[in-house]
């Protein structure tokens, strides 16, 4: 293996430092003003770093698990984002201090007067919710610690053991990270109303998961292949890979939103439609119509044809278009919520998004500085490299 | 794609260093020699179980549908469980033709035609029941939204309807799909056969096909685009099977998880139908080279993953049921798992979710007798899936007074049988008739077949020739 390790240039490291200052004191002053509005806000950044850091760990056990090799090359850039899990233990921790402000639930009198959240008080009390929390962190941080270890002990030995152990361990992975993320959304999401219900809510987040997490991935690997930093410069064959697979994934996305609508709507319960109700006022309405848009048709008609996928810099645009796309859907998730009159969004929504963008590019150069940026030992590189398609 | 111990070098899809020639010979031969004992044993089994669903589907539209078990409150049984479960059953063949070939899973080549017949069998067995259910078959016309003087017309708002399109569009994509793909095998038979009148027929079918390069890439560009086609097919129409059920206001039929879990359990079963006939038919023909553990190891894999969505759903749901703090969507479930129909769902739930979990383990999964019995499983469990979830839903309805239990009568059970013997008959028919492996295909997977990719330039030659020899 010819693998030259290069830096990130240091400007990637200021630029995540400045997001990273500039959200924390628009964080800090934005409890100080309004800390209702704040923890919502917070809650919506959460999510979305959950989405990146679990979804590029899912992405990691799911190459082990289908045995593919053209993604070998790039594995260490989901890798890499996957570190954000570790940090989420930390920013969890503030979430706590404002569950009396996000969920209705967690107040007893609320409860007292409500027959509803009476019954789904055995799930829907401070104590059990505090307890699943911690397990589904606990599980991500594990399989982190597992899944990194493993690769990192690769690079030095290339002991194919390493992969058949790492085969090993995506399989309870895969099971554990389609409940934990299923029941984290159910739990952050979902019974911020606490009277609606939705079999399908957990597939949807679970979808734009995959979304985003696959996003970022491509963004990340074409940035680092067009400026050299990997071993030969990959090209269509790879990209092709990456612009089908998020093209799909996005369509996964659009069907199970779709469904989900759609029978709601047409069954037209009154105890199912109010959600959707609350999202079709006062500005809401264009915000819902616009999420169909910039989700689904604008990106299904961009990337439908074969050579937008494999054009490189269309695939840089797109992948940052649907990490856009995907905070725009959990802001419409979330949201809602606490503006009930009408849509709203002003600077300490952008200010959490800046924090979350200097802390996804501050982990990833502090792992990538650490690290090298390709599984240089992993018995898989070789084929990955060569992968054509035939 | 299947990786060594190593990780580093592609397992090949046929095993035994089989040449081109080879290929052309076993895989035509049951349509080049008589019927075998063996052949004539099965054909005559499933045309009995057709003939006795032919005497039931008499009995039914002479009499009408007053012959069957449904009653007030489950109008809907037998009839919709079987048309469910025979879509379901005709999923696999489209995946694995369609999406698989979207993906470059390669090793589709080996199955992809036999499963591509099997669900177009399929769809052909689960098209009756709807349209006997209307009980009056013969007004099936009707069902088309065709002006006509009467001035009646569909119902556009009823999905319904949207199953009339979605399943009639299904199968013709589906067929023109699986003709296509037949086209140079058939060329292959015409040029092999010794028989006259066989081969006007296959110079018929083959449309002049001549090997040349216009002919492939003409064939390779239509191939791709029905892929695409198809793709979205795969979805459409279980989820619109699925919408019949969900968009009513029936607790355990209303749940927005419905369209994903129905696709994910018609892939299931449809995989399930076509290992259970692979396993006894690659060792009848001897194609256990073609067709190898390999294949069935992947299946295998797929039922895993999808009988695994298949549980999350139902545990979903039934969560879902309680966190609702409705008391007719809790009282529904309970009912199915505790209730007087309690035993069916465990069947569901053991061949559907807990059974297919031994598929983790690498041993299960390659060994034969094993897979064997857990694709009954799951044939049997997906069965019953459609019977839970449409008889348990509607036998305690909102109206206590009105609860009954249903007991299918010899009528239905006669139409069951019949529709497994419709679709064996037209299966075996199809095995002694056309090439059931595709031949062109498989010859691309042929280790040798492919343009070879050099690592180490100073092997360069050798490769080529190890790779030919296939190790």
């Amino acid at each position: 293996m010819d693998y030259q390790k290069k830096l990130l240039p240091s400007k990637l490291g200021t630029i995540g430092y400045a997001l990273l200052g500039i959200g924390i004191v628009s964080i800090g002053v934005s409890f100080a003003v309004n800390s209702h509005r704040a923890f919502f806000d917070y809650l919506w950044m959460y999510m979305f770093l959950i989405s990146i850091g679990v979804g590029s760990l899912a992405l990691v056990a799911m190459e082990y698990l289908v045995g593919a090799t053209w993604s070998t090359p790039f594995r260490r850039v989901s890798e890499f984002l996957a570190a954000l899990i570790p940090v989420l233990v930390v920013l969890t921790i503030p979430l706590f201090f404002g569950l009396h402000d996000l969920f209705h639930w967690s107040h007893p009198e609320a409860v007292a007067s409500d027959p509803i959240l009476q019954a789904k008080e055995p799930y829907l009390n401070v104590q059990f919710f505090t307890i699943r929390v911690v397990i589904y962190l606990a599980i991500w941080l594990i399989f982190f610690l597992l899944f990194s270890r493993n690769s990192e002990k690769q690079d030095l030995t290339g002991d194919p053991a390493l992969t058949k152990q790492s085969i090993k361990l995506s399989a309870p992975f895969a099971i554990l990270f389609l409940l934990t993320i299923a029941f984290a959304s159910i739990d952050w999401m979902m019974s911020l109303e606490p009277h609606w219900y939705s079999t399908m809510f957990g597939v949807y987040y679970f979808a734009g998961t995959l979304v985003s997490a696959f996003a970022a991935a491509t963004f990340c690997s074409v940035m680092l292949n067009e400026n050299g930093y990997f071993t030969k410069k990959l090209s269509n064959n790879h990209y092709y890979s990456f612009g089908t697979l998020l093209f799909g994934f996005n369509i996964f996305w659009a069907y199970i939103a779709f469904s989900q609508y759609m029978l709601i709507w047409y069954a037209d319960l009154p105890e199912e439609t109010f959600w959707f109700i609350m999202r079709m006022k006062e500005g809401w309405a264009y915000y819902s119509i616009g999420l169909v848009f910039v989700h689904f048709i604008i990106p299904f008609l961009i990337l439908l044809p074969r050579s937008s996928k494999v054009n490189p810099n269309l695939l840089k645009v797109m992948s940052i278009w649907m990490l856009v796309a995907h905070a725009y859907d959990l802001y419409w998730l979330i949201m809602p919520t606490y503006f009930t009159d009408g849509f709203g969004f002003g600077w300490s929504e952008i200010g959490v998004m800046m924090f979350a963008a200097g802390l996804m590019i501050t982990v990833f150069k502090y792992r990538a500085d650490r690290k090298n940026l390709v599984p240089v030992k992993d018995p898989k590189l070789q084929a990955g490299l060569d992968y054509h398609l035939t | 794609m299947s990786l060594d111990a190593t990780y580093t070098r592609e397992l090949p899809l046929v095993e035994n260093n089989a040449t081109l020639k080879d290929l052309d010979n076993i895989i035509a031969l049951p349509t080049e020699t008589k019927p075998t004992k063996g052949w004539w044993i099965a054909i005559s089994i499933s045309s009995t179980a057709l003939l006795i669903g032919a005497i039931s589907l008499f009995y039914t539209i002479y009499y009408g549908i007053g012959m069957w078990g449904n009653n007030q409150p489950v109008g809907w049984a037998f009839g919709i469980i079987n048309f469910v479960f025979w879509i379901g059953i005709g999923h696999a063949g489209t995946l694995i033709s369609a999406i698989l070939f979207l993906f470059r899973q390669k090793w589709r080549t080996g199955i992809a035609r036999f499963a591509e017949a099997m669900t177009i069998f399929a769809v052909m067995t689960a098209g009756i029941f709807p349209i006997i259910h209307t009980g009056r078959p013969w007004l099936g016309g009707y069902l088309l939204p065709l002006p006509n003087q009467n001035g009646v017309w569909v119902n556009f708002m009823s999905p319904l309807l949207w199953d009339v399109f979605a399943v009639s569009t299904y199968f013709t994509i589906s067929f023109l799909f699986w003709g296509i793909g037949l086209i140079p095998d058939l060329a292959i038979l015409r040029d092999k056969t010794t028989s006259k009148i066989k081969k006007n027929i296959y110079k018929v079918l083959s449309l002049g096909w001549t090997n040349s390069n216009r002919n492939w890439s003409n064939y390779e560009r239509a191939y791709l685009i029905l892929a695409g086609i198809s793709t979205p097919l795969v979805l459409s129409v279980h989820t619109i099977v699925s919408f019949d059920f969900a968009v009513s206001v029936i607790p355990g039929w209303h749940t927005t998880i419905f369209p994903p879990y129905f696709v994910a359990g018609a892939i299931f079963s449809g995989f399930g139908m076509v290992s259970t006939v692979l396993i006894i038919v690659r060792k009848v023909f001897n194609m256990e080279h073609i067709i190898t553990i390999g294949h069935l190891e992947k299946m295998n894999k797929i039922l895993l993953a999808t009988g695994t969505m298949v549980g999350f759903a139902y545990s979903m749901e039934f969560f879902v049921a309680w966190y609702s703090g409705n008391t007719f969507e809790s009282f529904t479930f309970v009912n199915r798992a505790f209730g007087p129909y309690a035993w069916a769902y465990w069947i569901m739930f053991s061949c559907n979710v807990f059974f297919p979990q031994l598929f983790w383990f690498r041993k299960i999964r390659r060994s034969i007798p094993i897979t064997f019995i857990l694709v009954i499983l799951v044939n049997v469990g997906m069965w019953f899936e459609r019977f839970v979830i449409i008889v348990t839903s509607l036998h305690r309805d909102f109206l206590p007074s009105s609860w009954a239990m249903f007991t299918p009568t010899l009528t239905d059970m006669g139409l069951l049988l019949g529709s497994f013997g419709f679709f064996f008959t037209l299966l075996f028919l199809f095995l002694k008739t056309l090439p059931l492996v595709s031949i062109s295909e498989v010859k691309a997977v042929v280790e040798g077949a492919q343009p070879t990719v050099h690592p180490h330039p100073h092997t360069n030659g050798k490769a080529i020739q190890e790779g030919g020899d296939g190790h």
